[in-house]
């Protein structure tokens, strides 16, 4: 199925049917005939296992033209590994300096090549002395160019790892706080970024255990201001509702669970006072009340149960993308409650 | 040329799209045709998929086709993507799958393939690792699983290290990232459900929340995306909707929407684009057609194709791997037809 590792054909738009000149066939053409020298060159090199400073440079060549050949980057690492250069640390280091940099280039021309991030992954494990805290500060810079960069989360969380990994006894606490807060600041400028949701997600368990119980009452106070935040910018935004969904998940308890749902009751209630045919503010009002009515049976009163069944009449009405859902949901409502 | 003039009034351009595939291995005097050369073996795939739903398998010369893949194999028991690359679990799994739609898996030395995947499990984590490189993905947890399934030797792989690492992958919106700690995306997910699937562990998804999730991908111009505020894109109409496919709920989205979306990715001279108006390319035309097939698309006679192996249904069939639809949860309800659709 050869999921993702997709060819880079995305986004290119069909030109108007225009022959080329003469002068850019032939440009083509050489270009054409370069490339396939090149890489003709590379292959012969491998099959005779040369790790040379000309091999490394043919290389280099070929993958700035074609960042996508695993084979060539397989090969580049061998040649290192190969080199007689490599059995001196200060060498190594030097070597993997160069290569880093030779990767930010790289970067530039495309951020999403799979085999480009695990190559610099090779990198930074094989470097003598690995300064994890430049790579933090490359990961943040990406981030800032592209804040939902797949690639440049998942390489700021590989760096995190190595930083905490690195830490001494009191300090992956402070990267794990300092990670939180970098979600925060993330959330702040744009409230409907979706990795930065997540990534906050996989620390708030920390951040918690790391606290008493005022300390822990602190923190969850402060998630529910920033949900409110950003669910008054955008409530058709998905991001805070599901975060507030999952916050029911960590609770300690179900009574815990019921506070906070009725919490979140009212508070849609206020927010749909404002708009009342926001289509996700509706569909966490169900849900909401579905969830309390689980929990404790009885909460929920036959007034608030039609008011379910008839929001999701109002959703499938105001969004027939989804009426799929909402009949299903409706139907598995109907024969709980015993409604027709 | 004017956006969404390939949608020929909503029909799909199945000849052209058989012509755009035949001539694919004929571009030799262009530099994409080159510069694509690694991953030759997926494009066969992904072409062949294509044609299966159209009923054209007959487009491609199936000897030569065999004879090519054969010829990709390595001595560690993988498959490179093209004659001379290194092996990845990527291109095993698509020679594999070309092989099984040939007809022909008793021509490899199933016992090296076998090995190789085997050996790319790391027995203490239960990881499988993409090549001897150790890049670890979910990925790879589902091809590991599904690779093997086609040789009757998943048990092979120790399957609760596998499913393990599948789940600490989950996250909080119910969907699956490339590894534990990263961020859904919709064909991460697909990798993850299918290798759950396989392995009959269907039962430790969030069902309801996830399936919110995926229904969520798609936009008002009926196409769907990977991630939230995203652009749409032809390829998660695979990626999304099987994943809904296999969770038993794809009609939570409007799938004539996303049918007219689509069709209007279609270049009038052949293949699928990732949007209207953009570029063809073999990879979106096997997914939009693989996606028009999941949606029921009935202008045209598609095959059925399976949600978790990405081949026909009539082929999942008769390498007798079609046991996952029997051990979806009871609790889900889904009652799937034993016999496939005429």
């Amino acid at each position: 199925m050869s999921a993702a590792r997709r060819p880079s054909v995305h986004g290119r738009r069909r030109q108007a049917a225009r022959e080329p000149t003469a002068e850019e066939r032939a440009q083509a053409q050489r270009q054409l005939e370069q490339y396939c020298a090149l890489n003709h060159k590379v292959m012969e090199q491998r099959a005779r296992n040369e790790f040379t400073n000309s091999a490394l440079e043919a290389t280099k060549q070929l993958l700035e033209q074609n960042t996508e050949l695993h084979t060539v980057w397989n090969y580049r690492r061998q040649i290192f590994a190969g080199m007689e250069a490599w059995q001196d640390e200060s060498e190594r280091q030097r070597l993997l300096e160069e290569e880093l940099m030779f990767l930010q280039q790289v970067i530039r021309k495309n951020i999403k090549s799979y085999w480009m991030w695990g190559h610099r992954v090779w990198v930074l494990k094989s470097l003598p002395h690995a300064e994890w805290e430049r790579e933090l500060g490359l990961a943040a810079k990406l981030l800032a160019v592209d804040a939902r960069n797949y690639h440049g989360w998942n390489y700021r969380r590989f760096v995190v790892s190595r930083l905490k990994a690195a830490a001494s006894d009191a300090a992956p606490q402070a990267v794990d706080e300092q990670e939180f807060a970098f979600t925060t600041e993330q959330i702040n400028k744009d409230c409907a970024n979706h990795a930065a949701w997540h990534n906050r997600s996989k620390l708030l368990p920390a951040i918690l255990a790391a606290r008493d119980e005022a300390g822990r009452d602190a923190v969850l106070a402060a998630e529910d201001v920033l949900i409110l935040n950003a669910i008054y910018t955008d409530p058709d935004d998905q991001n805070a509702w599901l975060y507030c969904e999952w916050l029911q998940d960590i609770q300690r308890d179900d009574p815990a669970r019921c506070r906070l749902l009725r919490q979140r009751v009212s508070a849609i209630r206020e927010l749909l006072e404002l708009e009342d045919d926001s289509r996700r503010p509706l569909i966490e009002l169900v849900s909401a009340l579905v969830e309390l009515d689980r929990l404790e049976p009885g909460a929920v009163a036959d007034a608030e149960r039609g008011e379910c069944i008839a929001t999701l009449r109002k959703l499938a009405a105001i969004d027939p993308l989804h009426i799929g859902r909402y009949d299903d949901w409706g139907s598995a409502l109907g024969r709980r409650w015993g409604l027709a | 040329m004017a956006e969404g003039s390939g949608s020929g009034h909503g029909e799909l351009l199945v000849d052209k799209h058989v012509e755009f595939i035949k001539a694919l291995d004929k571009k030799q005097d262009e530099l994409e045709y080159w510069m694509t050369e690694h991953l030759r073996i997926s494009g066969i795939y992904w072409g062949m998929v294509a044609l299966g739903l159209l009923g054209r398998d007959d487009a491609l010369e199936r000897e030569a086709v065999v004879s090519y893949v054969l010829g990709c194999q390595n001595a560690d028991g993988g498959f490179g993507g093209h004659t001379g690359h290194d092996s990845h679990l990527l291109y095993t799994m698509s020679a594999v799958q070309i092989l099984v739609m040939c007809d022909a898996l008793d021509k490899v030395d199933a016992e090296k393939v076998i090995a190789y995947v085997v050996g790319l499990q790391n027995r203490e984590t239960g990881v499988v690792s993409g090549d001897e490189w150790g890049e670890e993905d979910t990925r790879f947890a589902f091809i590991s699983v599904a690779t093997l399934s086609f040789f009757g030797a998943q048990a092979r792989l120790d399957i609760p290290g596998v499913v393990d690492y599948v789940m600490q992958s989950m996250n909080y919106d119910g969907g699956f990232g490339s590894g534990p700690g990263g961020e859904s995306h919709a064909a991460q997910v697909y990798t993850c459900l299918a290798c759950l699937a396989i392995a009959g562990r269907l039962d430790l998804v969030n069902r309801d929340r996830l399936s919110a999730w995926l229904a969520e991908r798609q936009l008002p111009s009926g196409g769907l995306n990977g991630r939230p505020q995203k652009l749409e894109d032809v390829c998660y109409s695979w990626w999304a909707l099987s994943s809904l496919h296999i969770l038993g709920r794809p009609h939570w989205i409007h799938l004539p929407r996303l049918t007219a979306f689509i069709l209007s990715a279609q270049d009038p001279s052949g293949g699928i684009a990732d949007r209207p108006g953009n570029i063809a390319d073999v990879y979106h035309t096997c997914f939009g057609i693989a996606g028009l097939s999941l949606a029921g698309f009935d202008r045209y006679p598609l095959a059925e194709i399976d949600p978790v192996y990405c081949m026909p249904r009539a082929v999942v069939e008769r390498a007798g791997l079609r046991g996952w639809a029997a051990h979806v949860p009871a609790a889900w309800g889904i009652e799937r037809d034993a016999a496939p659709r005429q």
